[in-house]
């Protein structure tokens, strides 16, 4: 079996599971934020049962319209609080104290290899770089994991991304996901599960790993996973003293598909243009289109490494000076390193503004909203129509470099050009 | 059980983002469901006329017990629920697509609404065609044009009893009464 069928027969109690079997798992971790979380805790209400299954297996983040921007957001928090105290929920991130969903959970060690996550988001898939199987849902079915502590499931079966060969800066792991969404298209992981393999994803750091399996969701995938290995375990090492056991794939797993690519045939920075994550051109078919904001932050590209890249590009140089340039931390860890190492004074010095660690405007939630025909280029990962404001709004997606060099000159520009 | 209705026919890659933008997220008062029900099907599909993947006309038009016929991965995207109920809310009764995102997919069936993938079926369509669907022989029939279709769905067990009683939470009710009479008859 793969990795992902050992952990969902293992979870299932089951010997052994095969793709598209319905199995019915137990859950180990169930995470809410604030954009979903007091409506999942109202239909919880509904179910009559005064106490979740587990207390300390659910963790909650506010970090999609924090700090509140209205009475109705506010309102949602304050539910979500009232919820928090009355079930004796230790895991609470209150802003200041967490940052992006997403970031804390894998940061703060709340998954562990082997074990099952589940949240009202879909970018859930983010935290299968620890080895987990990490997947949204949505919030009628979180009110009754919160009763239950189950999930049913659809196994899917695995496509194996195999990575050989080595990414060649400034082309980061961003550059090499969005050429993975190109090939696979939007929907051709639909419920299927993508497992990253080769050299150049075990060479990665756990940051540039959390790029790969964040963006899973954008094939239409169940989830994304990578096997762990020594960088996790060490990873894992200073954030968590829970025992969990490794899985890992049998040498003769079968996969329903493996495609294969090559680090170093990415000659050029990619750029997802309008409308879909997996429209992927190099860098220099769109080098030149103006841009009236851009964005390095979110759950795909807002880590310490992104804004070393992101700083690196913007040293001792101004941004453009009609272009709204935003940088928001993934989380107050990050943002805690990034001021220790003096890249926010350099964001700063630039003439970017920097946001407090929320998802900011990978959609159109609270802040870094896009107006009638604007022109975003964003680290993060959707670019429908409409994701971030007006439906005549154009988002291209990059990785940090590529929005960093953008910003400089208030077009898409090719990062190489400032490396 | 047989849902028939009118069909909509819907191009393909229809996002979560279109079906219920970001801006109405935190509206409504989910604590009430009348409210919430209203406030939700007022503003989903607000950016209707923008897309070449919804008719244009299908808000002003739709009526209760349509049902979509869409071309392949419906639903990309959000695991925002209100994308799925704002089809509910407009009363869309089902969702028949090529393909269909696996959180919507859900989503949808949990409101109480069936979600059939079933590779191809949307040339078989067109907006205005009469549909009729038995969930539990697994057979769509165009009875416009007279063509049949079957499907086998990869869904639990308890599926379709879900959608009987209405959806997700009303099912965790009745198991819950159920559970409740027996211990006091004991």
């Amino acid at each position: 079996m793969t990795l992902v069928e050992k952990i969902l027969a293992k979870k299932a109690g089951k010997k052994a599971v095969r793709p598209d079997q319905i199995v019915e798992v137990s859950v180990d971790r169930a995470m809410i934020h604030d954009a979903l979380g007091a409506h999942t805790i109202a239909r919880f209400r509904e179910l009559g049962v005064k106490k979740v299954w587990d207390p300390a297996k659910i963790v909650v983040v506010l970090d999609h319209y924090v700090p509140n921007k209205d009475i109705d957001t506010a309102k949602k928090c304050l539910n979500i609080k009232k919820f928090v105290l009355e079930q004796g929920i230790e895991d609470y991130y209150e802003v200041g104290k967490g940052g992006i969903a997403h970031q804390v959970l894998v940061e703060k060690g709340h998954v562990l290899p082997g074990t099952i996550l589940v949240a009202v988001d879909s970018h859930t898939t983010t935290s299968g770089v620890m080895g987990a199987f990490a997947t949204g849902i949505g919030v009628d079915e979180m009110a009754v994991v919160f009763k239950t502590g189950k999930l049913w499931e659809r196994v899917p079966g695995t496509i194996r991304i195999n990575v050989e060969g080595k990414l060649k800066p400034p082309i980061m792991s961003k550059d090499l996901m969005l050429l993975i969404l190109k090939r696979l298209g939007v929907s051709g992981a639909l419920f299927k599960s993508l497992q990253y393999t080769g050299l150049t994803v075990s060479q990665m750091s756990i940051e540039s790993r959390m790029v790969l399996t964040n963006m899973a969701i954008e094939s239409g995938a169940t989830n994304g996973i990578i096997e762990p290995d020594q960088k996790t375990l060490d990873f894992l090492k200073t954030r968590t003293n829970q025992p969990f056991e490794v899985i890992q794939s049998d040498p003769n797993a079968e996969y329903a598909e493996t495609l294969e690519f090559q680090a170093d045939d990415i000659k050029q920075p990619m750029v997802a243009v309008p409308s879909k994550p997996s429209n992927a051109v190099g860098v220099t078919e769109v080098e030149g289109t103006k841009i009236d904001q851009a964005f390095i932050g979110s759950c795909t590209n807002g880590r310490l490494e992104d804004l070393r890249m992101a700083a690196r590009i913007l040293k001792g140089r101004k941004v453009d000076r009609f272009t709204k340039v935003i940088v928001i931390p993934a989380s107050q860890e990050v943002l805690k390193a990034a001021l220790a190492e003096g890249l926010i004074a350099i964001f700063v010095e630039a003439g970017a503004v920097i946001g407090p660690p929320t998802c900011g405007p990978c959609m159109e939630a609270h802040m870094g909203i896009l107006g009638p025909g604007e022109v975003c280029i964003s680290t993060a990962n959707r670019n429908f129509q409409g994701r971030v404001g007006d439906v005549t709004a154009k988002i291209y997606l990059a990785s940090p470099a590529t929005v960093a060099a953008s910003a400089l000159k208030g077009k898409i520009s090719d990062p190489r050009e400032f490396f | 059980m047989e849902l028939k209705g009118r069909v909509w026919k819907f191009g393909k890659d229809v996002d979560t983002d279109e079906l219920f933008a970001g801006r109405f997220m935190m509206g409504g008062d989910e604590t009430s469901r009348s409210q919430y029900q209203e406030f939700i099907a007022k503003s989903g599909l607000s950016d209707v006329g923008h897309r070449d993947n919804v008719p244009g006309d299908f808000l002003k038009k739709v009526v209760k017990g349509d049902i979509i016929v869409a071309e392949e991965n419906f639903g990309i995207g959000s695991s925002r629920q209100q994308a799925a109920e704002t089809l509910k809310f407009k009363g869309v009764q089902a969702v028949v697509a090529d393909s269909i995102h696996r959180i919507f997919f859900r989503n949808f069936w949990n409101l109480g609404c069936p979600a059939i993938d079933l590779p191809g079926i949307s040339v078989a369509f067109e907006t205005g065609h009469e549909i009729a669907i038995n969930l539990r022989g697994g057979t769509i029939k165009n009875l416009t044009t007279g063509r049949e279709f079957e499907f086998s769905l990869i869904i639990p067990s308890w599926f379709i009893d879900m959608v009987e009683a209405g959806g997700l939470i009303p099912y965790h009710q009745s198991i819950q009464n159920v559970k409740s009479k027996s211990k006091s008859a004991r």
